[in-house]
């Protein structure tokens, strides 16, 4: 009874400071959101509309900016192929890791940790080694890779960084090697949270293992695959490191992605407009297919 | 759960466990998929200790012959590499540090406070989850410059101390980690709220700040964007940025890239397996809940 007094006595003090304290507690966020990222945006709008070098003061030339990068085939390049990663990272990368923690789920399986380990280890290496080894084993004249087709199949010339269509392969298969296991990590944890009564359930009522996969795997699997989708969505959309490793985004620009465009306009061409009207293309493209699937799948929602 | 597994209906159903040539099949995949992991790691080793013109030799070996320290030891006469390293471990140390703070701070903040506007304020923050870096790099660079704030130290890290992804993450597992009796009983005894924090909620998250700590050093010590666009004094090059400089230059210096990127990986590896299970168990906990 006497804590019920201490309580009210107490708590009066304590819920003053229990308004405005988790104010406090985000405030570094919103801090730094607004100096390093709305600010940066808003800035980056007014840019979009100017020519600047970095010296003196931008000239204000309208939406020339935006015309001029409709019509450029660079760009139009750079957004396609980051479609083509984007897509393939949702339509393969996504399938293939749910199919790997499938395995990896298996009764009863011996050496799970370290499988997983070694799936997971690339996500934990620098994009240069991984680059590096890759651009060694897909050499088109002294590969691992074309060694070993000559060894099998007889036949081993494939100029896999310098030919457009495969150099654009063999950045997909980096991206597959690289964030498989990344995802694996998260779907082995998901369906590791789905209650083996569920399948039980279904066994007995005559479910096989392709239905019981479909009707009660992937509806539990719902948030993770969420999660993880669009994740991957926003991570491959700003894709940089594997092209800009493995082939400096060629042979010519065919490999070149939206990220490595604005980086080149800015950085090495130094018409930094320019480069600010791409981000502010891609900043409309991403964040609203972004915005729209944290929505469409409610990630991210208190229960 | 526990309990149920050790009743007899569960432990019939162990037995029933797929057997024979599924279960071959199952673990010949795995082990070749095992192999397409392992294989590019090996082949990255063991050309590291190969001489120059043996790297490119064709046919591929697999075993160095000879085998040599040169391209280590050229490595380092040659390039400022410790000096890279040293740069890349304080600033991912400190960062880590920092984003570890924060985030606790703030997902504790989201997850046990009822406040006026924290449904908007939690959207903004998890939305800027899809902002890209490429969209603000150019404006970002010129504000930090124009500022006065691009010393290396500072650009490096306090932009980044507080990302949504952490935030997030530590939300979710404070939610689930920390009783709210736990908090009102702090607060009959008269503690203030930042101390609840710091000496109730802080110890408590510990599985979930490794996990956070973990990510955060790893994704500091190898990121390569953002450094590539403010760092423009050699003397304040991280070992990616080092690299790439050697990577980038005429000639490809592979054998030189190839030293320098098996040295850079061992402290990552070496994080990496010692906190593996913490920051698996971590890292996953606030997707597969939500």
């Amino acid at each position: 009874m006497s804590a019920t007094t201490t309580t009210t006595r107490t708590g009066r003090r304590s819920s003053g400071q229990r308004q405005w304290a988790p104010y406090a507690f985000i405030s570094p966020f919103f801090l730094l959101f607004t100096v390093f990222m709305l600010v940066p945006i808003g800035a980056g709008f007014y840019l979009s509309l100017t020519e600047w070098a970095g010296l003196g003061t931008p000239d204000f030339i309208g939406f020339d900016n935006y015309a001029r990068l409709f019509q450029d085939p660079s760009f139009g390049t750079s957004l396609l192929n980051t479609a083509f990663y984007t897509v393939f990272a949702l339509a393969v990368v996504l399938p293939a890791s749910l199919l790997i923690a499938q395995a990896l789920n298996a009764r009863g399986l011996k050496l799970r940790d370290f499988f997983r380990l070694v799936y997971f280890m690339p996500v934990v290496l620098s994009p240069i080694i991984i680059a590096l080894i890759f651009g060694l084993i897909f050499d088109g004249e002294y590969g691992l890779f074309n060694a070993v087709l000559e060894a099998l199949f007889g036949f081993g010339g494939i100029s896999w960084l310098t030919d457009p269509l495969w150099a654009r392969i063999v950045v997909v298969v980096l991206v597959l090697w690289r964030w498989t296991g990344f995802l694996t990590m998260f779907f082995l944890a998901g369906l590791q949270n789905i209650p083996r009564e569920l399948h039980e359930a279904a066994e007995v009522d005559g479910a096989g293992p392709v239905r019981r996969f479909f009707s009660v795997t992937l509806p539990q699997l719902g948030p993770v695959t969420a999660f993880i989708a669009v994740t991957m969505l926003v991570n491959t959309a700003q894709i940089f490191e594997e092209p800009f490793l493995l082939t400096q985004g060629g042979p010519g620009e065919s490999t070149m992605s939206v990220s490595m465009f604005i980086y080149r306009a800015g950085f090495q061409r130094f018409e930094l407009g320019y480069a600010a009207a791409a981000g502010v293309v891609m900043f409309l493209i991403v964040f609203a297919l972004g915005r729209l699937s944290i929505s469409a799948f409610g990630v991210g929602r208190t229960r | 759960m526990n309990a149920a597994t050790d009743t007899p209906e569960a432990a019939a159903r162990d037995r029933r466990r797929p057997s024979g040539a599924g279960r071959i099949a199952l673990y010949a995949t795995l082990v070749l998929l095992a192999l397409v992991y392992f294989a590019p790691l090996a082949w990255a080793l063991s050309s590291s200790f190969k001489e120059r013109s043996e790297i490119f030799a064709f046919p591929p070996r697999l075993w160095p012959d000879p085998v040599t320290f040169e391209n280590f030891a050229n490595l380092l006469a040659e390039q400022p590499f410790w000096r890279w390293m040293l740069m890349s471990t304080v600033v991912a140390l400190l960062s880590t540090v920092a984003v570890v703070f924060f985030c606790s701070l703030a997902g504790f903040g989201f997850a046990k406070y009822e406040f006026r506007g924290k449904r908007l304020l939690f959207d903004v923050m998890f939305s800027s989850l899809a902002i890209p870096l490429a969209v603000i790099l150019v404006p970002l660079f010129i504000l930090v410059a124009k500022l006065g704030l691009a010393h290396p130290l500072f650009a490096l890290i306090v932009p980044w101390v507080a990302p949504a992804f952490g935030i997030f993450m530590m939300r979710q597992y404070t939610e689930q980690a920390i009783p709210d009796e736990l908090l009102s009983a702090a607060r009959i005894d008269g503690c203030s709220e930042f101390r609840i924090f710091w000496s109730i909620v802080l110890p408590l998250l510990r599985p979930a700040i490794g996990a956070l700590g973990v990510w955060s050093f790893l994704t500091t010590y190898n990121n390569l964007l953002w450094p590539l666009v403010i760092v423009s004094e050699p003397e304040y090059y991280t070992v990616p940025l080092g690299l790439q400089a050697l990577f980038g230059a005429e000639g490809r210096q592979y054998d030189l890239v190839m030293a320098g990127s098996i040295l850079a990986a061992i402290p990552a590896i070496a994080v990496f397996i010692l906190l593996r299970k913490q920051l698996v168990s971590g890292l996953t906990a606030g997707a597969v809940k939500s």
